[in-house]
């Protein structure tokens, strides 16, 4: 065995790959946590809603996403989904880039199904009296969470949020396998063009476990500037 | 005191790690084991694939490996490997030799021993008609679709320096995701490539095979560095195949005329290991 030798993954060729391919899954995470974490909203909404068609609606996507591997659906929406598209736009997509882009469908979907049920948690934890003070005030049922349950539950499940955005960050790394340029894929070309797979893992562990901290950093600041205020 | 102390541990352990060397031969674990683990990749027809009737792993690749199991005396077992785990997996010795489509080149000469050269292949672009495309140079920019881990991503950047490369990791996806459209040229062996294309069927006439080869590609069996008994067995196999024509029998079966490939003849004799 070669000795352990960071420098070559710490300047020159692999180095410039490996930061791509951080930049790459950071975009990745950032894209699906923005477009997740509304989606979570509305679905926590849903199973939630006074009308049982919606909350049905809301049972079956959280249902139906959370107990397929996300491997399975970032396979679906990479291989299978778009090919039902219409010609035209079919092209317009696959001109684009099409990886990235059925990468974060995959994983806002995957992500918002798990966030939503940690949502729909913090509202619960709102004593339902305050619903009711909210309807009696004369607000409709979207009105009374929007302005009395919801900001007062997001801060409720902030530390669950967390680690769901720890999981998302670590979930971009399996877009590798629909040809997503993100660490790890950079990692493994790094390993098969230096035979080097210490080294270039050693790189993005520390990268996984650098960003992953500082997320952890970022919702502990959060929780403490935006307390939970007990009613 | 501290500098002596520690030349004396490196040197014991320099010792410890010369003894076990000296001990270890894989030939006489195999023989004692009854068994031979090859690791094939099993996507790659005719090289390794699975039978779509008996569900078992055949083919070129598979058949030598089942004649050197036989020269040893032992059960050939053969277990599936991605491409990018291949020489991951003989070094850590989860298999005991790679059947693996696997090219011998220099760069992997520091890692592994190689085999007698098994098959030569060039590597090859096949691209959809509609793509006006008919020359390598004109891949420029172009994104093109291959497999995660073997030499043909290297290759084809060397062939066109700017070209865009998007990786899977069978060679089956990246062959998908051209069907589908998602680039417009798809990198692999030409031996591989020949028979995707043949697997198209009808929509054949859509699809174009690139003339120029991107790179020679000499395929070998990989061994895992210092066994001299496990090379000579296999090597001495392999000599045995190309004298007895079994050789020839081999590549007619899985290469020939009547098979997707249709090649006519060898080019290559299976009796050198160097490159």
């Amino acid at each position: 065995m070669p000795h352990f030798d960071l420098a070559l993954v710490l300047h020159g060729q692999y180095h410039d790959w490996l930061v791509a391919g951080l930049r790459l899954s950071l975009a990745l995470a950032g894209t699906a946590f923005v477009c997740a974490l509304p989606l979570a909203i509305v679905v926590a909404l849903l199973r939630l809603a006074p009308n049982l068609a919606l909350r049905t609606l809301g049972a079956a996507y959280v249902e139906g996403i959370r107990n397929v591997p996300l491997l399975a659906h970032l396979l679906f929406w990479y291989f299978g989904a778009p090919e039902l598209l219409p010609d035209g736009l079919k092209q317009r997509l696959y001109a684009g880039n099409v990886e990235f882009i059925c990468a974060s469908i995959a994983l806002t979907l995957y992500t918002a199904a798990y966030m939503a049920e940690d949502i729909r948690s913090g509202i619960r934890a709102i004593p339902v009296v305050q619903f009711e003070a909210g309807r009696a005030l004369g607000f409709g049922f979207l009105g009374t969470m929007r302005r009395v349950i919801l900001p007062q539950a997001l801060r409720i499940t902030v530390p669950p949020l967390v680690s769901q955005t720890l999981n998302l960050w670590k979930d971009t790394s399996i877009a590798t396998v629909i040809g997503v340029a993100e660490m790890m894929y950079q990692a493994a070309r790094v390993e098969s063009a230096s035979f080097r797979s210490a080294e270039s893992f050693a790189f993005v562990s520390a990268a996984y476990l650098g960003v992953s901290l500082l997320i952890t950093a970022l919702g502990a600041w959060y929780h403490h500037r935006y307390p939970v205020r007990t009613a | 005191m501290r500098l002596t102390f520690r030349t004396a541990l490196a040197a014991t352990l320099a010792a410890v790690a010369l003894v076990g060397a000296a001990h270890a031969d894989q030939l006489d674990d195999i023989k004692k084991k009854g068994v031979i683990v090859f690791g094939v990749l099993g996507t790659d027809e005719p090289n390794s694939f699975v039978d779509p009737k008996s569900r078992d792993i055949v083919g070129y690749e598979v058949d030598i490996a089942k004649a050197i199991a036989q020269k040893i005396g032992v059960k050939a077992e053969f277990k599936q490997l991605a491409v990018a785990a291949r020489i991951p997996e003989l070094q850590q010795g989860r298999v005991d030799v790679l059947a693996a489509s696997l090219t011998h080149n220099k760069e992997r000469e520091s890692q592994i021993d190689f085999s007698l050269t098994t098959f030569v292949t060039g590597q090859k672009v096949l691209v959809k008609t509609s793509s006006g495309i008919s020359d390598i140079g004109q891949l420029a920019g172009k994104k093109v679709l291959t497999v995660k881990g073997g030499t043909q991503e290297p290759n084809i950047r060397k062939a066109v320096p700017n070209v865009d490369v998007v990786t899977f990791e069978t060679t089956q996806q990246a062959f998908l995701a051209l069907q589908q459209g998602k680039g417009v040229g798809y990198v692999n062996d030409e031996a591989s490539l020949v028979n995707d294309y043949a697997k198209l069927g009808p929509a054949k006439k859509d699809y174009a095979i690139l003339p120029t080869s991107i790179s020679v590609e000499p395929l070998a069996l990989g061994i895992r560095k210092n066994e001299p008994a496990l090379k000579g067995v296999i090597d001495g196999t392999l000599r045995g195949l190309e004298s007895s024509g079994e050789a020839d029998k081999l590549f007619l079966k899985w290469y020939g005329p009547t098979t997707k490939l249709q090649f006519d003849k060898r080019s290559f004799k299976i009796d050198s290991d160097k490159i």
